[in-house]
């Protein structure tokens, strides 16, 4: 099996981890979102955000309001609610105690 | 020149290429069925229609005001496959469920999936009847013409026996329904282009097959007064021929019907078999057609040569149970003989043989979905 096979569930996992993080600061539009992890190891598209984002705002953890625009419609800026905020701290800290596992493991 | 369709994006009107905007809305249609249970269904196709139309606007300006085929192809590019997060949770848990042997395959998510899987379905556009010929057409992938004759000889060559097999597969293959199922039916990407495309080339072609199928009948009809003619007559020359067989013919008749009766067994599944072979590989197991000869002539050659083969064994063993003069419990146990020998063959085919093998395990599909969907009508 090839490495990046192997690692592609670990992304795919990490995913919602990574977008709780990326809301957490300043309310968000998805396609600076887009552009945000677009670089990263967690470039994602719409056809994957956008169902994502709507489970997430079902689960209360994130929520979003409506902001006018020069060009076009009003468009949805995201940003995470107290339970958002909560659970992506317990990630934080299981994310943490991973990595010290890992380093210390086989030391 | 292009023509162009105009279309509203959650509420903004866009201008598209024709081919481009089929394009966009066999996409759309296709993320809506994978989020159809999705609680978010709306919401995320709205969001989805949003961001195709920010794309839209991002590459019109005050001298464009059409999106081109390209650019839509582009957008879609970007858009990437919709999957539902909800899909994703279940195949999560599906794979937490399996334990250790979720390694690798566990983690795989919907975008990495192979194409839809190949089903066999009814395809009641361009039918004759109910569109199962049509349906496994699309599945073998050859002309349909070729799936109707066949059944039409079949139908002729078991006495109508081979109609109950419609009439079967018209109650438990299911109905293509949505463009989903027609795509899966011809198990390859699908696009509402094809599909338009398909309807016109059918509408156009409608008169003609109209023309084309009396002209049909009248020859099955010539066909079936030839055919009863040729038994009638292949019967009096069997009991004219009576008095000759002697006592040791009788013997020997009571040790051959037996093989004889396999031989038939044998010769009609390798009939279908190859008929099969024939129709989807242009060749008999691996054995090409010689250079030059067009399929139907293979057909009809095959098929002459099966008829006359069955013909004779069967004319063989009319005078072999007359000689033998076997009682109705004979009759029986030759009967069973039949039905094992077939059985063992369609064994050994569904085997070695993978074209045959996906059509069973689809048919057997077709079964499942039929009876849990008349389970559930009942509950």
């Amino acid at each position: 099996m090839d490495i990046s096979e192997k690692l592609s569930p670990i992304r795919k996992g990490l995913l919602e981890f990574v977008i709780l993080k990326v809301v957490a600061g300043d309310k968000v539009y998805v396609a600076d979102m887009l552009k945000l992890l677009g670089p990263t190891e967690f470039a994602t598209q719409e056809g994957t955000l956008y169902p994502l984002l709507s489970k997430l705002r079902r689960e209360e953890l994130v929520d979003y309001e409506w902001q006018e625009s020069e060009a076009g419609p009003p468009r949805k800026y995201y940003k995470l609610t107290p339970k958002g905020r909560t659970q992506l701290s317990t990630l934080n800290e299981y994310w943490k105690n991973l990595n010290k596992t890992l380093a210390d493991l086989g030391n | 020149m292009q023509k162009v369709v105009t279309i509203s994006l959650n509420g903004i009107a866009y201008q598209l290429e024709e081919p481009g905007y089929n394009q966009l809305r066999t996409y759309l249609e296709r993320a809506e069925s994978r989020l159809k249970d999705s609680p978010d269904r709306a919401e995320v196709m709205a969001d989805l229609e949003q961001a195709v139309g920010e794309k839209c606007r991002a590459v019109l300006g005050q001298h464009k005001t059409v999106v081109n085929t390209s650019e839509v192809e582009r957008i879609i590019d970007e858009m990437g496959p919709v999957e539902s997060a909800d899909e994703k949770e279940k195949a999560a848990e599906a794979a937490a469920a399996s334990g250790a042997t979720a390694s690798g395959a566990g983690g795989s998510t919907q975008s990495d999936l192979p194409p839809p899987r190949k089903r066999l379905f009814q395809i009641r556009e361009g039918a004759m009847w109910m569109g199962v010929c049509n349906g496994i057409a699309a599945y073998l992938n050859v002309d349909v013409t070729w799936v109707r004759i066949a059944f039409i000889l079949l139908t002729i060559f078991s006495s109508g026996l081979w109609f109950v097999v419609y009439l079967v597969l018209m109650f438990v293959v299911p109905v293509a329904q949505t463009p989903e199922d027609r795509a899966a039916a011809f198990g390859m990407p699908f696009t509402t282009e094809e599909l338009i495309s398909r309807a016109k080339k059918n509408f156009e072609e409608f008169g003609q097959t109209h023309r084309w199928r009396r002209e049909w009948r009248r020859q099955q009809r010539h066909f079936n007064r030839q055919f009863k003619h040729m038994n009638q007559q292949l019967r009096m020359a069997t009991s004219q021929a009576q008095p000759v067989i002697s006592q040791s013919a009788r013997a020997i008749g009571g040790v051959f019907i037996p093989i004889i009766a396999l031989l038939g067994a044998a010769l009609a599944v390798a009939f279908v078999l190859s008929l099969f072979s024939l129709i989807t590989q242009h060749s008999i197991f691996g054995w090409g057609l010689p250079h030059g000869i067009p399929l139907w002539v293979a057909i009809v050659a095959l098929v002459t040569l099966y008829l006359m083969i069955s013909t004779s064994l069967r004319m063989v063993r009319h005078g072999g149970h007359q000689a033998a003069g076997h009682h109705a419990g004979w009759g029986a146990f030759h009967g069973l003989l039949w039905i094992g020998f077939a059985a063992l063959l369609f064994w050994v085919a569904y085997t070695f043989f993978p074209g045959v093998r996906e059509l069973v395990d689809s048919l057997m599909w077709a079964a499942n979905l039929t009876a849990t969907t008349i389970s559930e009508t009942i509950v």
